[in-house]
């Protein structure tokens, strides 16, 4: 089957290395993954995140709807702010992890994974059946782009009018690009402060306007970067890999995110019994943070053993070197008695076991060092 | 991207991208080729295999890894494992400057070389193999 192309697999073609990722054809890298991180985490890296899924919503039903639909409270949202959140099936098991931004009363952005936008979408479309709610995919008419690292916000204003060091951190702004009807919102996917930047009115198959935002970054300073970086540098931060770290057959509280479950709102949510059973009858895994201690790299699927090497209690959900860090680093799953912070287990990498504890993983790094809490 | 890849005469090669060096006293020299470093690229973490330890043809000695991908390393020989280049422990990316010479992995004695080199391919039927990996 014939990959799906984002807007800039032109210039992914000519300067990356093109992979598989879910069906779509997106750069591993262009120069290599540990100097993309480094660029990300030292000055500022852009990425291809074409492939993500957006949706608008409108209609006077559409905060009932969404307030039913995900675990976060919308209710409380101001104008033009926006959070992170998980949708559960009725089961607790998570559909998505995703980000909803406030654009008026009766009008919601949303903003989620690639490989979920045909799953998500249709479950949008399900569940908005009985609310006064319209639902348009956007994700091939809206390009999108990731500008992040400490100099995110000197190179995102460099290509638009309006100044864009005022927008708060997950808050989204309408701004004009390079000429262009558009987005930017203060998030992104590397625990470095910078934005996801959307240019709306740019259809799939004209990807001239995405193009050409994207280069008017590139000479602004933005190093590309590919999916390699991506992963290196979210899982440093501790963000979950949907698919990986968190799917249908996880609930939100294993997965540490009983931040963003709000069991007291009005009117509920789907999954929400589900989950105050599971929670009620104890939880029997958790999410923990690993760190390598002894040599080797943890990766997906290895298994994770108490500190005798003779009990297995989980496995590795994502896991590879932290170029940050020079160390291995882990998230995964344990029953809980073995979650408290400074466990000593063993990683199994081949035949060897290798020592490892456990670690503050949201995010890895000291926040004085890295990230966007970091004074620059 | 289309690369040129450095592919000595006079090397034996696997399929899977390692080199063997016959050398004079009837051991061999083992190790990953130019192709194989530039697709793992940035190369961060070497395993090796154990002293002593028995080789087999084919066989898993050993693993290549950059941030994201694990390689493995096979054997093109099967032997005693006689000495490994613990250089490469401190310094994996001594692979990526030169996969040849200062980046070899391991000496193996090796018990069947001329069984074993029946089924390597020389240069230019490995360049050939490398064309066809390209496209």
């Amino acid at each position: 089957m014939e990959l799906r192309k984002t807007h800039i697999y032109d210039f992914h073609v000519k300067q990356g290395n093109i992979v598989d990722f879910g069906g779509f054809a997106m750069p591993v890298w262009y120069q290599g993954i540990k100097e993309e991180h480094k660029a990300v985490r030292d000055g500022v890296g852009i990425f291809d995140t074409c492939h993500m899924g957006r949706t608008m919503a409108v209609g006077s039903g559409v905060e009932k709807w969404l307030n039913r639909v995900i675990t976060n409270d919308v209710s409380k949202l101001e104008l033009y702010g926006g959070l992170y959140t998980v949708m559960c099936k009725p089961d607790g098991g998570i559909i998505d992890d995703l980000i909803v931004y406030k654009m008026a009363s009766d009008k919601y952005y949303i903003v989620y994974n690639a490989g979920t936008r045909e799953k998500d979408f249709t479950w949008f479309k399900k569940t908005a059946e009985d609310y006064n709610v319209s639902l348009t995919d956007h994700s091939d008419d809206i390009a999108m782009m990731a500008v992040q690292g400490p100099r995110a916000v000197e190179t995102v204003n460099k290509v638009t009018v309006d100044d864009v060091s005022k927008v708060p951190r997950f808050s989204i702004a309408k701004v004009n690009i390079e000429g262009n009807l558009g987005y930017v919102t203060r998030t992104g996917y590397t625990g470095e402060d910078g934005f996801e930047v959307y240019i709306l009115n740019a259809p799939l198959n004209s990807p001239k306007k995405a193009l050409t935002v994207w280069n008017a970054l590139v000479d602004a300073g933005a190093k590309p970067c590919g999916l390699g970086s991506r992963d290196s540098l979210r899982l440093e931060a501790g963000l979950n890999l949907y698919g990986s770290d968190i799917d249908e057959d996880t609930n939100p509280l294993e997965a540490k995110l009983r931040w963003v479950v709000k069991f007291k709102k009005t009117g509920g949510f789907i999954g929400r019994e589900a989950i105050l059973k599971a929670r009620e009858s104890g939880l029997k895994r958790t999410q923990i943070g690993i760190a390598i201690t002894g040599r080797g790299i943890p990766r997906h699927g290895y298994e994770i053993l108490d500190e005798s090497g003779r009990i297995v209690l989980g496995k590795v959900t994502s896991g590879g070197l932290a170029p940050s860090l020079g160390y291995g680093i882990a998230l995964g799953y344990v029953p809980k008695g073995y979650s408290k912070v400074g466990t000593p287990m063993k990683i199994r990498v081949r035949k060897r076991l290798v020592d490892a504890k456990v670690v503050k993983a949201h995010p890895f790094y000291d926040v004085s060092v890295y990230g966007w809490k970091r004074d620059i | 991207m289309s690369e040129e890849y450095v592919i000595p005469d006079g090397l034996y090669y696997t399929v899977e991208h390692e080199w063997v060096k016959v050398q004079e006293d009837g051991t061999v020299v083992v190790g990953v080729t130019d192709y194989a470093q530039k697709s793992l690229h940035d190369i961060v973490y070497v395993e090796l295999p154990d002293v002593g330890s028995e080789a087999e043809s084919m066989g898993v000695i050993g693993a290549l890894e950059s941030v994201k991908a694990v390689s493995d390393m096979n054997s093109p020989v099967s032997g005693e494992v006689l000495e490994v280049n613990n250089e490469l422990l401190d310094s994996p990316e001594i692979i990526n400057e030169d996969s040849y010479v200062k980046g070899w992995i391991a000496k193996i004695k090796p018990s069947d070389l001329q069984g074993d080199l029946l089924n390597l391919m020389g240069a230019e039927a490995y360049r050939k193999h490398v064309a066809e990996q390209d496209h």
